[in-house]
């Protein structure tokens, strides 16, 4: 590594451990350690979010996507940000104003059972074990790059998983949501100066977005095979055609657009390191207008991707005879691994240094969404499983140890699984397999917790067996379908195949709304219903906050008097 | 569950309420829903969606992917949060009684 990298580097290690520091939790209680108090306001919460759900997909998967495929991979960055759309319209204010821990712990309580608790848990461990994966693998990918060298005789992918799981698990254990919460806005900031900063550069330096887009469709597209050489794309669209950058086809049909999309929509919403931000809203008031704020940021932040992606294809291959070193990371001007485009431009354009940023923004982009779903295991593990059922006596103390100990065996379960895999083996399978891996974990939550917790918000009929019912139904035919799609030969049955959405939620929802007809609705829905689309607890909520400035007004000016005075 | 909390509005009031926002969410959800299958549809049928030169050299589906549809997204959110909020603030918070104004901006010691 040389020095400007080495120094982004640390320079953004001191940042984010200074932050948790300083912003750790104030007390021991569970509130404070898994929702920083409910207090967080709806810009902080919006660049949290941000954070949380800006991962190695979004930073690296996406402008890799666009790259390889073109139009087709902008898809992944549309099904994204249109995540938040149904968020913002079923879920947002409800969600916060039941006001739970968690995923498990809304549906438990909501639909009053133990059992929706424990397979709701179940689910969320392996939504977020999914999405833990692919961001292990984008920091091992990252530190290859940047660092090159490996520590303790480990190769640089293997030291950059664990280094990268070892600093969040630290910060997330001794922060806590509060911690968390203003690391991850700030690693959001900077994420976006990274890529803003990038942007602007290759705006700067001459590029033509629009002629970029109209030159590189004039050529089929190209990438490198198994064999490493390179060859033609075939248009899904119009079979026998190569596929061309600025058309869609590339990856999928129509049916495939389509089922992308309504697999990243429909997931967003079922994802608990997402969802349990809402949580930490003071009301529900303010979590629908922080949704709006992070629409808008999720706009600015994918098409600056998209573009940067675009921006990667045209450049890289005239580069490659001005800078030797990408000899070895390219086939005839394509790169062999598509996630390495952002970084590579920044080293283009800005040297060692210029690599040091944009590497430094994709392990920010890692390890903020790490600490969010680390943080969401906890809460599952800790407040669903111990707390309710294995020490139900457990002091507030023996309740976020119990949290800090569990972000630790996942953190370690997920490193183990990022090193096994290596990602050049999937360049010939998918557009980018940090993207691709991160949209398993959405057709999870899509198929087995989205459809459960709509029904459970706005369908009083809802019942705790509907509700099991429909998360083993979901979970089943979307892992079912994603394990046939991985042996399926191509055409419309593997676009289906690999985003079982389309399928699997209407399915869970089906079983969901049958086997609850068939059972009894639990006895306090009205008392739910009051609470979650009613208003009252977001005016309690403010009259208390106008309560506590106004006190905290009284005691400044009483200070003050005091000062004058003496 | 903030439980002291339910006791201020009657359940039909709720009930309205939320049946309102219920058919908000549903009606902007369709929509929402046709914008998406509208690219797919289009790419099948029409070549000028994937042929036709627009601003820049680029198509009228790599504009709309690129930039259209987060555009789409945001006005759609802006939209929804405003209309929802005003159901809220007409159907529930309008038959209080405590004199606190609902324009108010929520609360938050963070900024």
């Amino acid at each position: 590594m040389t020095g400007p990298s080495a120094l982004t580097l640390a320079a953004v290690l001191v940042l984010l451990t200074v932050v948790a520091v300083v912003m750790r939790p104030r007390g021991a209680s569970t509130v404070d350690f898994y929702l920083a108090g409910q207090r967080v306001g709806i810009a902080t919460n919006a660049w949290a979010i941000c954070g949380d759900y800006f991962s190695a997909a979004s930073f690296l998967g996406v402008a890799a996507a666009v790259y390889a495929t073109g139009l087709d991979g902008a898809w992944y960055a549309v099904g994204f940000a249109a995540g938040f759309v149904p968020v913002l319209l079923f879920v947002a204010a409800p969600l916060r104003r039941f006001g739970e821990f968690s995923i498990p712990d809304f549906l438990g309580r909501r639909l009053g059972s133990e059992k929706v608790r424990l397979v709701a848990v179940g689910v969320v461990q392996l939504v977020i074990l999914s999405y833990l994966v692919p961001q292990a693998v984008g920091s091992g990918i990252t530190w290859e790059l940047l660092v090159g060298s490996g520590i303790l005789g480990l190769s640089p992918y293997a030291t950059g998983i664990l280094v990268s799981t070892a600093v969040v698990t630290g910060l997330v254990a001794f922060g806590g949501m509060r911690g968390t919460t203003w690391t991850q806005a700030v690693q959001f900031l900077l994420l976006l100066g990274a890529l803003v900063w990038l942007a602007a550069t290759v705006l700067g330096e001459g590029f033509h977005y629009g002629d970029a887009v109209s030159d590189l469709s004039t050529a089929p597209l190209v990438n490198p095979a198994d064999d490493g050489v390179l060859a033609t794309e075939q248009n899904a669209l119009h079979p026998g055609d190569a596929a061309v950058f600025g058309q869609p086809g590339a990856r999928y049909g129509g049916l495939g657009q389509f089922a992308l999309i309504v697999t990243l929509a429909m997931g967003t919403a079922g994802l608990p390191h997402v969802m349990n931000r809402y949580f930490t809203s003071p009301t529900g008031a303010a979590a629908r207008t922080t949704t709006v704020w992070v629409l808008c940021l999720a706009g600015l932040f994918y098409s600056l991707a998209v573009m940067l992606g675009t921006a990667a294809r045209e450049i890289v291959p005239t580069a490659v005879a001005d800078h030797p070193w990408l000899a070895e990371l390219t086939v005839d001007g394509v790169l062999l691994v598509p996630e390495h485009a952002l970084p590579v431009l920044g080293r283009i354009y800005g040297g060692d240094a210029g690599l040091g940023v944009v590497a430094a923004g994709a392990l920010i982009a890692v390890m903020s969404t790490i600490a969010g779903l680390l943080l969401a295991a906890a809460a599952s593990w800790g407040h669903d499983v111990y707390e309710r059922h294995i020490n139900p006596r457990a002091t507030q103390r023996q309740a976020v140890l119990a949290g800090r100990i569990t972000t630790l065996l996942t953190a370690c379960a997920a490193a183990c699984l990022g090193l096994a895999l290596r990602p050049e083996t999937f360049v010939a399978a998918t557009p980018s397999i940090v993207a691709t891996m991160v949209t398993w974990a959405f057709a999870v939550a899509g198929s087995a917790l989205t459809p459960v917790f709509l029904l459970a918000i706005w369908w009083p009929r809802t019942t705790a067996r509907g509700a099991v019912s429909g998360m083993l139904t979901g979970m089943a035919v979307a892992v079912g379908m994603l394990a046939a799609g991985l042996f399926a030969d191509g055409g419309l049955l593997r676009d289906a195949l690999v985003t079982p959405t389309l399928v699997a939620a209407p399915l869970a929802a089906a079983v969901t709304v049958l086997v609850s007809l068939r059972t009894t609705p639990p006895p306090d829905v009205e008392k739910s219903w009051l609470i979650m689309h009613g208003t009252a607890a977001d005016r309690h909520a403010e009259r208390l906050a106008r309560l506590v400035v106004a006190e905290n007004r009284r005691r400044r000016g009483a200070r003050r008097t005091r000062r004058a005075r003496g | 569950m903030d439980d002291d909390v339910g006791a201020r509005h009657t359940p039909a009031e709720v009930d309205a309420t939320f049946r309102t926002l219920r058919r908000v969410a549903v009606g902007y959800f369709v929509v929402f829903l046709l914008a998406v299958a509208a690219f797919p549809v289009l790419s099948l049928t029409s070549d000028w969606w994937s042929e036709a030169r627009l601003v820049g050299g680029m198509s009228p589906g790599f504009l709309v992917a690129a930039f259209g549809l987060y555009l789409f997204f945001a006005v759609l959110g802006v939209a929804v949060a405003r209309l929802m909020s005003a159901v809220e603030h007409r159907m529930l918070d309008d038959t209080r009684d405590d004199g606190f104004s609902a324009a108010d901006e929520p609360p938050g010691d963070l900024p």
